[in-house]
């Protein structure tokens, strides 16, 4: 059987029920939903299975040359969260969940204090002199721009008076910010249903070579 | 918020728009294809590096050595030097391996792939296309461990001052002094918003975002579920919270269970209210669409961490006349949160967002903690600012040096 | 017990993992964490896939409303399940990659999987046009300035931008569309991100240091002191 073309119809049979639903609800987009959802968890715990468990557990701790000890901690938490289907002991699950959100605390902590503060207030140290007008009031926006918009965070203070007018400016920077993103992404988004198209059109209706 | 048939026809019409101007920016392209030309150069084998050093890498567990060379003399940019490939070879072996190529002009470079207490020996050869130089090679290089990163210590000392500030205000709060914390729009119409529920008698639609539990937003996000979740327990409406991981259903099934017990309502208590969906973001959104357009929820929440699917939702409750609250520390999703819902809680919001709600005196400590945080760095980019226009203005010596210091104070070395 | 121990544990792997970034010797500690909880999330998708039967069962064996669609995900996911499992049609054996070109699992992944998640992101074409227009009314000085930046951008990226303002002369350069796009992405927009950014970091390590303290508990399910 030319399993392709079968697929291609496939494929094209669930695109038009998912754009169906730009319409509106329908029983086409509501089959289409079921499957999407059946078959991705499936997908996705067969691919924890494989990379995860057996990779990336039992491969270890099983290595006939060099056999880790360190998954096992893994897997009995992993088993710890089990218990929650036993009412008596099912607390014991709130131990892994208490190890995952300390262990992202602290992880976390430091990897955005370094990327997305120290890094930052390092970039922001720009010299006003620049030997050039533009390059100095470009500068300045980004320095005062900085500014304002971290004036505009301040939760223990009341926006009034210059502190307010600071963190009036503050909001307009950050409006010029999500409107350039905005603006940004705009034709990536317009490719994707391009993408789309040129499969309907292209590979399954072939009037487009 | 009624949705009126004239809002949907402008939809509708927007949608149409949209679609004819796809169609007909679909073009043909056509694909040429290049034929290499032969190469008939001459062989030109250029002169090998000046002396190589390598050195153990500070800090480390012993796994990175770092070598410098001396650029081949044919290396003045005239393109006699394509590139230069390093060899490394354990010390009492001679066996060497190439571990990198780098571009012509680059006198350095850093191999963290080597084992810690092994002994090696690194070779350099000038590259002119496949025809190499002899190489030049080092002296041997043990990589040993270092106990303390002391490169490191910058961040160590501001890392201590802010997370110092923030543990003083938590512990000053406890005191009792009341700390001024200013309206969050979108905090304070949380409750506007679930009354709303109760008196339409719809359900409030959670969404946590799309992260597991080793994200911080998630965190955030389940945080602020259970000061919701008492809220929807005190008023008795039916909260709907699809997942798309398993231990955030875990998570938020204890937070919900918990609001309702403390709410003296353990009965109304369901574990259906948070299922799982799937892991696949696109099947997730699916399956959150097709559920806000059936049970047309009153309410939207959406904090957490999000990616493209952001706007999906955003649009598909717009249509159902959700009033819809946002929250996101994901700088490229927070245009389309704000352009699309009612409220959205900008990045550091999210995080303050728990404390706030709580109102508790020591969680709102943290939140003055933070406002320091913020002041330094605006007071460390001041001083920068100043001494580095200075020193470009003017030279001198105590500015530049102040400049220098500024930088390096905010630079991480690894 | 059943409180304490879960703080206990929240605080200890909290401070560790801060600290084990300035000490070498266990830096990785982070790693290994990753390697855990990669462990510990297959064991959390039993629960989870349990929950996903037991739902669609629920609805079915009830026939509640749609009950038809849930026999169709509940035979979706065991198809692809046992398509992964016993690498089904796998051209080569049961220790061969289980996406295996030629595969069941690899078949439905190409054709029902890519396309259903494809379309559902090229949505987003339909969803950004329709949020502009809605957004973009220029109700206030806000959303004036939002609407401004999203148009130059917008414009700066398109021949039609360069060509509506090529006319203006070179000494006012940055007042053409592509010069002024450019500009906007690195003047007030990178002035906006740092400012978020650096709110985002502070935020996160307040939130961080109220788990790891234990001022923070909803998600353990215990009240707040």
């Amino acid at each position: 059987m030319d399993w392709t073309t079968f697929g291609v119809w496939l494929a094209a049979v669930f695109t038009l029920g998912i754009i169906s639903f730009l319409y509106r609800d329908n029983i086409f987009y509501k089959l289409c939903e079921a499957i999407f959802v059946g078959i991705s968890a499936g997908y996705w715990l067969i691919t924890f299975f494989w990379d995860n468990l057996y990779s990336k557990f039992y491969s270890q701790v099983t290595d006939p040359v060099d056999p880790q000890w360190t998954p096992w901690i893994g897997f009995v938490l992993g088993a710890l969260m089990l218990t929650r289907l036993f009412e008596k002991i099912g607390w014991l699950s709130r131990w892994p969940l208490a190890f995952i959100i300390g262990a992202t605390a602290g992880v976390y902590m430091m990897f955005y204090f370094v990327s997305n503060a120290m890094l930052q207030v390092s970039a922001t140290i720009l010299p006003i002199y620049t030997g050039s007008i533009s390059g100095a009031i470009s500068n300045l926006f980004i320095i005062v721009g900085t500014f304002c918009g971290l004036i505009y965070f301040f939760f223990s203070k009341e926006h009034k008076g210059a502190f307010g007018g600071a963190a009036k400016i503050g909001i307009w920077f950050l409006m010029a910010t999500f409107g350039a993103s905005f603006g940004y992404t705009v034709m990536s988004r317009m490719s994707l249903m391009l993408g789309r198209l040129d499969f309907l059109f292209g590979q399954w209706l072939g009037l487009i070579k | 918020m009624d949705i009126t048939k004239r809002n949907i026809k402008n939809l509708y019409c927007v949608h149409l728009i949209v679609f004819l101007f796809l169609i007909s920016s679909l073009t043909v392209f056509a694909q040429t294809e290049t034929v290499a030309e032969e190469d008939t150069t001459t062989i030109f084998i250029p002169q090998s590096p000046i002396s190589v050093t390598a050195e153990d890498y500070k800090y480390d567990r012993g796994e990175s050595v770092v070598i410098n060379w001396g650029l081949s003399p044919d290396d003045d940019g005239s393109g006699k030097v394509t590139g230069y490939e390093i060899f490394r070879s354990e010390a009492e072996q001679d066996d060497f391996i190439s571990v990198n190529v780098v571009a012509p002009g680059i006198s350095t470079f850093r191999d963290k792939s080597v084992e810690n207490n092994v002994e090696y020996i690194y070779g350099i050869a000038a590259l002119n296309g496949d025809d190499a130089s002899p190489m030049t090679l080092s002296e041997p290089v043990l990589p040993d461990t270092e106990i303390v990163n002391w490169n490191l210590l910058n961040l160590f000392f501001i890392g201590l001052l802010i997370a110092g500030s923030v543990i003083y205000f938590i512990a000053h709060a406890k005191r009792g002094k009341k700390l001024f914390i200013r309206k969050i729009a979108g905090l304070e119409a949380i409750d506007e918003a679930i009354g709303r529920a109760t008196e339409m008698g719809r359900p409030i639609l959670f969404i946590p975002g799309i992260n597991d539990m080793d994200d911080v937003q998630t965190i955030a996000g389940i945080t602020i579920l259970g000061r919701v979740a008492k809220v929807v327990a005190d008023y008795d409406i039916k909260i709907n919270m699809p997942v798309a991981r398993s231990i955030v259903m875990t998570t938020a099934r204890e937070t919900i269970k918990e609001a309702y017990v403390g709410a003296g309502r353990p009965d109304a208590y369901s574990d259906n209210m948070v299922r799982y969906i799937t892991d696949e973001q696109f099947g997730y959104v699916a399956a959150v669409d097709g559920i806000m357009v059936r049970e047309k929820p009153a309410t939207c929440f959406y904090l957490g961490a999000f990616f493209a699917e952001s706007l999906i939702l955003a649009e598909t409750g717009n249509s159902v006349g959700a009033i819809q609250i946002a929250g996101t520390a994901m700088p490229a999703q927070l245009p389309f949160f704000v352009a699309a819902c009612d409220y959205t809680l900008i990045g550091e919001e999210l995080f303050a967002a728990s404390a706030y709600l709580s109102n508790e005196p020591k969680q709102l400590g943290s939140l003055k903690g933070q406002d320091v945080g913020k002041f330094m760095a605006m007071a460390a980019i001041a001083l920068g600012v100043i001494s580095v226009t200075i020193a470009r203005a003017w030279g001198g010596s105590f500015f530049p040096w102040l400049d220098e210091f500024m930088h390096r104070l905010f630079t991480i070395t690894n | 017990m059943k409180k304490q121990v879960p703080l206990t544990i929240t605080f200890i792997v909290g401070v560790v993992l801060v600290l084990s970034v300035f000490f070498p010797p266990v830096e990785t500690l982070g790693e290994d964490f990753s390697l855990f909880f990669d462990i510990i999330a297959v064991f959390a998708f039993f629960l989870g896939g349990g929950n996903l039967i037991r739902v669609h069962t629920d609805r079915i064996s009830k026939k509640k409303k749609d009950w038809g669609f849930s026999m169709i995900t509940i035979g979706g996911f065991l198809i692809m399940l046992a398509a992964g499992l016993f690498k089904l049609w796998n051209p080569g054996d049961i220790s061969a990659d289980v996406a295996a070109t030629g595969s069941l699992f690899q078949l439905m992944y190409d054709w029902m999987f890519n396309p259903l998640g494809a379309t559902m992101y090229s949505l987003l074409a339909f969803y950004v046009a329709s949020a502009s227009y809605r957004a973009f009314r220029a109700k206030n000085r806000d959303a004036t300035i939002l609407l401004v930046a999203a148009f130059v951008i917008l414009l700066g990226r398109t021949p039609l931008g360069m060509y509506a303002t090529e006319w203006i002369p070179e000494s006012f350069s940055l007042l053409q569309i592509p010069n002024l796009a450019i500009w906007i992405m690195t003047s007030p927009n990178l002035a906006g991100q740092r400012a978020i950014m650096i709110g985002i970091a502070l935020g996160v390590v307040s939130m961080s240091l109220r788990l790891i303290l234990g001022v923070e508990r909803t998600h353990l399910g215990t009240d707040n002191e």
